[in-house]
């Protein structure tokens, strides 16, 4: 890629012939960027991956077979038994109203492609179109030919964008963070021209990326920030004012369409900060009219009755509506950025997210190498110019490290500008020792060594004259900008590029062995239960259960009813006789756990049992304490030293089941744990074991029915157990059939 | 001699049988009428015994602590003032008792004893006794125990868990004193600020409106935010850990975790690197004299490739199968 654009730089200045390199050059870093994304389609198949995309391609497919007004209304009761979710309402449509037109225009074109093709490839051809976004953004902060080209090559491969992006990765971020990155280029684009058709055109691609992802907030918050600090530096224009307010009024219309955003931009306080700007703006404009009008002593009394009164005003009228309730305090997860001790306290289910964590280093090194370095360097060389553009890419940059720095997912949000910041650094670099005679063009360069020491004193740029400093660092930056390529792919293939669903491991002779029981497990609900046979199990399965074995489900990953999933945590961590009346209230019907003792899988239900049991105790606590699982010494154990209440848990009775079977007696171990179990398994009474996968990864549980006789679950199991030792002692070896 | 000391002890037990033989209405308005005047109640060995001991047709609560220095409990010095605001507050709430709910606090030095007799190794314990006759009585006259393993909670927390223990008993909520000394000083802090920026302007201004200073300024957020500085502060990492063998092991070996040296280590190399690239950028080709322009370009260019060496190398302790380096750091 270097040497291409060494070439485009090189080449004879006529225009077409740069602008078909360029457009061969785009072409390119988009094919790279799409070919980046295909490791797992190569390595396993075209799957979708994960957890929420689960979700997201079901709801695809009601869309492809309903019809869009179907959809819209879709209620589905085979979620969160038994109240139902009320999706069409509670879903950003975006991602899915996208893959719906692809797909119709595809069949309108005759061309037969699977739905499902669709949904896996969507995000690595969207990441093309984000990297000439990326192109279309720097292009506007610089002058640099190659600075665009860079931002594209940059935003293409970067780990830190592919993380979410890869094929099968069928989430709103696909799609979102190309319209995250467009929408911010027309705002430039209107503020440089203070155009209203540019403004509108930024508020259309705002309200496309409301109905795709509910990152928009960022936008909500990062436009009127900008806004801000330039009205703060004294470069309030009429351009600043047109731009913000058509962007404003339309884009907040626009996204007032989408059902689950509703009334939300004018009632919570996430979205108080652009309205209050708008605010600002009128205000600000006015004064710069009356200004004009007036003259300067009775302004500058004007001026101060006009901000205190409207401060006064505008801060009174905020605390009232607040206490009146009219508007929302900060949403918890939105809080948690700032206090961000807050949801480990008030919030466990967005704590218990893994990508809520905060951020440790290697996780910006390892998702933007040598960009990490790039952009304060980016930034400091912005500041020699500063034009608005620039406090843009300046306050972006800013908000987004800090955000990025407390939740690992945020790091999609920082990407896009670091790529440009980068970008721009680079190509300033590249531009200096590249250019092939610095500032005397005219005169030979051996002749001129001297004679430019008395001549150009005066004049800064001098440019570099040496031709070993020049190979030097424009080798090295080659080198860095390789390493970069080879980081990034390496990356790819080895972090980003699992569907999560497949496992893969390698056997001792290297070659590669596939474990796949998440898919075994699935397909045998599919196949052996009822059509409304209901799964109980933790939220994080719920979407993978709705759209592989196609079952109702308790909980799933959209988590919005809290009670709801502390319920089903109550009945994982109590004891059988407090479970078995939940999960009959429930209609559940098969228990389905997730278990890598055998298999050294450390993502497994034991490890995340503690959520459970804190979420439970959230709103049972003193029914579930998470100080009971803990043993005196405030170990979490699971060998003999557990506890009583950690033994005679539902989770740990399911996990363990059976499990002693499968090794020498007394030697049973489990592997993630990597302890030593009792000799002595639990026993089960109002449950039994339905199917175990190959692995031993999922396990599922038939809830019993009721006794036949009236007997309670414990007497008949201990009856059964008896029964079954008689039994066996008469009987010969097994008759399969007896004609 | 003898005599009299034994007259003396059956007495003494006389005595204390009377007074644990008072019914326990009388126990309660007895010290209820104390704690009027200051509650929590501090007791002793034998108060606690008396005020403990069942029949009781009232609740108490007892935090058993070790506040003296020599014990070392920070949680019960944490907890301490919390205890007595949500004591204060009840018993004024409540001033005629009819949640007939008495606290009190029993230090380590007044009540050895008590603390062996109930095996108590931590302090501090939080203890309800419930009620065994009248309207509210409980079965278990088994105190329950309040869990302090989410660190010193606050009066509202314990309150919330009193409340649901005692129910349909008035629950006088926690009435924080206010902060007097904290609002005088946050206004006079404001006032003065005000006063500052209206008399130093002309001075202060410049410094404001100072571009290199916000380009250092962001700069530094920048790297500050990006070398893992927001992890550290959350999740409260240690700075340095000894290695096991006596050493001082200064980075985490895990990529999931971090230092906080590593913290400055990494974000210094960050900004050296940063700031060398814009020296080269925008310093170097400044330089007239050819020949220094060359060395100039050339240790920066060194400098840089020296860092970005060093930058692997570490990245390569916290992922151990990350497969790129630059010499001399291979």
């Amino acid at each position: 890629m270097a040497v291409a654009q060494q070439n485009a730089l090189l080449g004879p200045p006529s225009q077409s012939s740069r602008t078909l390199l360029r457009v061969v050059i785009l072409l390119f870093i988009a094919g790279a960027a799409i070919a980046s994304r295909l490791f797992s389609v190569i390595r396993f198949e075209s799957i979708i991956h994960e957890f929420d995309p689960w979700f997201n391609f079901r709801a695809t497919k009601y869309l492809v077979a309903n019809g869009f007004y179907k959809f819209w209304d879709w209620f589905d009761d085979r979620t969160w038994h038994p109240l139902g979710r009320v999706t069409g309402g509670t879903l950003y449509p975006g991602l899915m109203v996208t893959s719906g037109v692809i797909y119709h225009i595809l069949q309108a074109l005759t061309i037969p492609i699977d739905i499902r093709n669709i949904c896996v490839l969507l995000a690595p051809a969207f990441s093309g179109l984000t990297a000439f976004a990326a192109y279309l953004l720097t292009n506007e902060m610089t002058t640099s030919p190659s600075a665009g080209l860079l931002a594209a090559a940059f935003m293409g491969i970067a780990p830190g964008y592919i993380s979410r992006s890869v094929a099968g990765s069928y989430d709103n971020e696909a799609i979102a963070i190309f319209l995250l990155v467009f929408t911010f280029y027309l705002w430039i684009k209107a503020l440089k021209l203070g155009s209203m058709l540019w403004g509108a055109l930024c508020a259309l691609f705002y309200g496309y990326m409301v109905a795709s992802w509910g990152g928009y907030a960022f936008i909500t918050c990062i436009l009127p920030l900008h806004a801000f600090v330039l009205i703060c530096m004294g470069r309030y224009s009429r351009r600043l004012y047109v731009s913000y307010t058509t962007w404003y009024a339309l884009g907040t219309l626009a996204s007032m369409q989408i059902p689950f955003v509703g009334f939300l931009p004018v009632k919570t306080s996430e979205h108080m900060p652009a309205l209050g700007i708008f605010g600002f703006l009128q205000l600000v404009g006015f004064i710069d009219y009356v200004r004009s009008a007036i003259s300067g002593r009775q302004f500058q009394a004007f001026l101060i009755t006009v901000l205190v009164a409207t401060f006064g005003i505008g801060l009174a009228g905020l605390v009232a509506l607040t206490s009146l309730g009219y508007i929302a305090p900060w949403g918890g997860r939105f809080y948690s950025l700032w206090d961000t001790g807050y949801a480990k306290v008030h919030i466990p289910i967005i704590a218990s997210v893994s990508e809520h964590q905060p951020t440790a280093w290697p996780a910006f090194f390892f998702d933007l190498n040598i960009l990490v370095w790039l952009l304060p360097a980016g930034i400091w060389l912005l500041y020699k110019e500063l034009r608005d553009e620039h406090v843009f890419v300046i306050t972006y940059a800013l908000c987004g490290s800090y955000f990025a720095g407390v939740m690992v997912r945020l790091m999609l949000t920082l990407t896009p500008i670091v790529c440009v910041a980068a970008a721009i650094a680079a190509s300033k670099l590249l531009d200096t020792y590249l250019v092939k005679s610095p500032s005397q063009t005219s005169t030979s360069e051996a002749g001129e060594k001297k004679a430019p020491k008395s001549a150009d004193k005066t004049a800064s740029p001098l440019g570099v004259s040496s031709m070993v400093s020049k190979l030097t660092i424009v080798g090295a930056m080659i080198v860095y900008l390789l390493m970069f390529v080879s980081h990034c792919t390496w990356v790819t293939s080895n972090a980003y590029s699992s569907p999560s669903v497949v496992l893969a491991s390698r056997m001792p002779d290297g070659s590669q062995h596939i474990i796949d029981d998440y898919r075994e497990a699935y397909q045998w609900l599919r196949q052996n239960t009822k059509e409304d046979a209901k799964i109980m199990s933790w939220w994080d399965y719920g979407y993978q259960i709705g759209g592989m074995a196609d079952r109702p489900t308790l909980v799933d990953n959209n988590t919005w009813n809290n009670t709801h999933i502390a319920t089903v945590g109550k009945a994982m961590s109590s004891r059988e006789e407090v479970s078995y009346p939940i999960m009959r209230q429930h209609e559940v019907d098969y228990v389905l756990i997730v278990f890598g003792g055998l298999l050294g899988y450390s993502g497994d239900d034991i490890n995340k049992f503690l959520w459970m049991v804190r979420i439970a105790e959230g709103i049972w606590p003193e029914e579930v304490k998470e100080r009971d699982f803990f043993t005196a010494r405030g170990e979490y154990r699971v060998d003999d030293g557990a506890t009583d209440t950690m033994k005679n848990s539902l989770m740990y009775k399911m996990s363990y089941h059976n499990y002693q079977s499968m090794f020498p007696p007394g030697k049973a171990a489990d592997r993630v744990r990597g302890v030593q179990l009792p000799s002595e398994g639990p026993v089960l009474n109002t449950i039994e074991e339905a199917y175990t996968t190959e692995n031993w990864i999922i396990r599922i549980y038939k809830v019993k029915d009721l006794d036949n006789v009236g007997r309670d679950h414990f007497s008949a199991a201990a009856f059964d157990r008896g029964q079954k030792k008689k039994a066996t002692k008469k009987r010969g070896p097994r008759v399969l059939r007896v004609d | 001699m003898r005599f009299f000391k034994s007259l003396l002890s059956a007495t003494l037990l006389i005595a204390g049988a009377l007074a644990a033989k008072k019914s326990p209405t009388e126990r309660f308005s007895e010290y209820h009428t104390k704690a009027l005047s200051s509650s929590p109640l501090k007791l002793s060995e034998t108060s606690y015994k008396s005020l403990t001991s069942t029949p009781r047709d009232y609740s108490v609560v007892v935090l058993l602590t070790a506040l003296e220095n020599r014990f070392g409990c920070q949680l019960c010095r944490d907890f301490q003032p919390e205890y007595d605001l949500l004591g204060k507050g009840w018993v004024k709430g409540d001033k005629k008792a009819e949640s007939r709910l008495l606290f009190g606090t029993l230090d380590f030095v007044d009540g050895r004893d008590v603390f062996v007799s109930l095996g108590l190794q931590t302090a501090p314990v939080l203890l309800l006794f419930q009620p065994t006759e009248g309207p509210h009585a409980v079965a278990s006259k088994d105190p329950i125990r309040y869990d302090f393993t989410t660190g010193p909670p606050t009066a509202e927390q314990v309150h919330g868990w009193l409340s649901r223990h005692l129910t349909d008993r008035p629950h006088p909520p926690v009435k924080r004193p206010i902060n007097w000394q904290r609002w005088a000083s946050a206004i006079t802090i404001i006032l003065g600020g005000i006063t500052l920026v209206a008399t130093a302007s002309p001075y202060i201004l410049p410094v404001i409106q100072n571009r290199a200073l916000w380009a250092t300024g962001s700069m530094f957020f920048v790297l500050l935010f990006t070398s893992g500085y927001m992890f550290c502060q959350i999740r409260n990492v240690p700075y340095v850990t000894g290695n096991g063998k006596g050493g001082v092991s200064y980075f985490a070996g895990s990529f999931q975790n971090q230092h906080g040296l590593e913290t400055q280590v990494v974000g210094g190399l960050y900004g050296i690197l940063a700031i060398t690239f814009t020296v080269l950028v925008t310093k170097v080709p400044t330089i007239s004299n050819p020949r220094y322009q060359q060395v100039a370009a050339v240790a920066c260019g060194g400098t840089i490739f020296l860092l970005q060496s060093a930058l692997l190398s570490i990245f390569r302790i916290k992922n151990g199968g990350y497969p790129f380096s630059l010499p001399p750091f291979m």
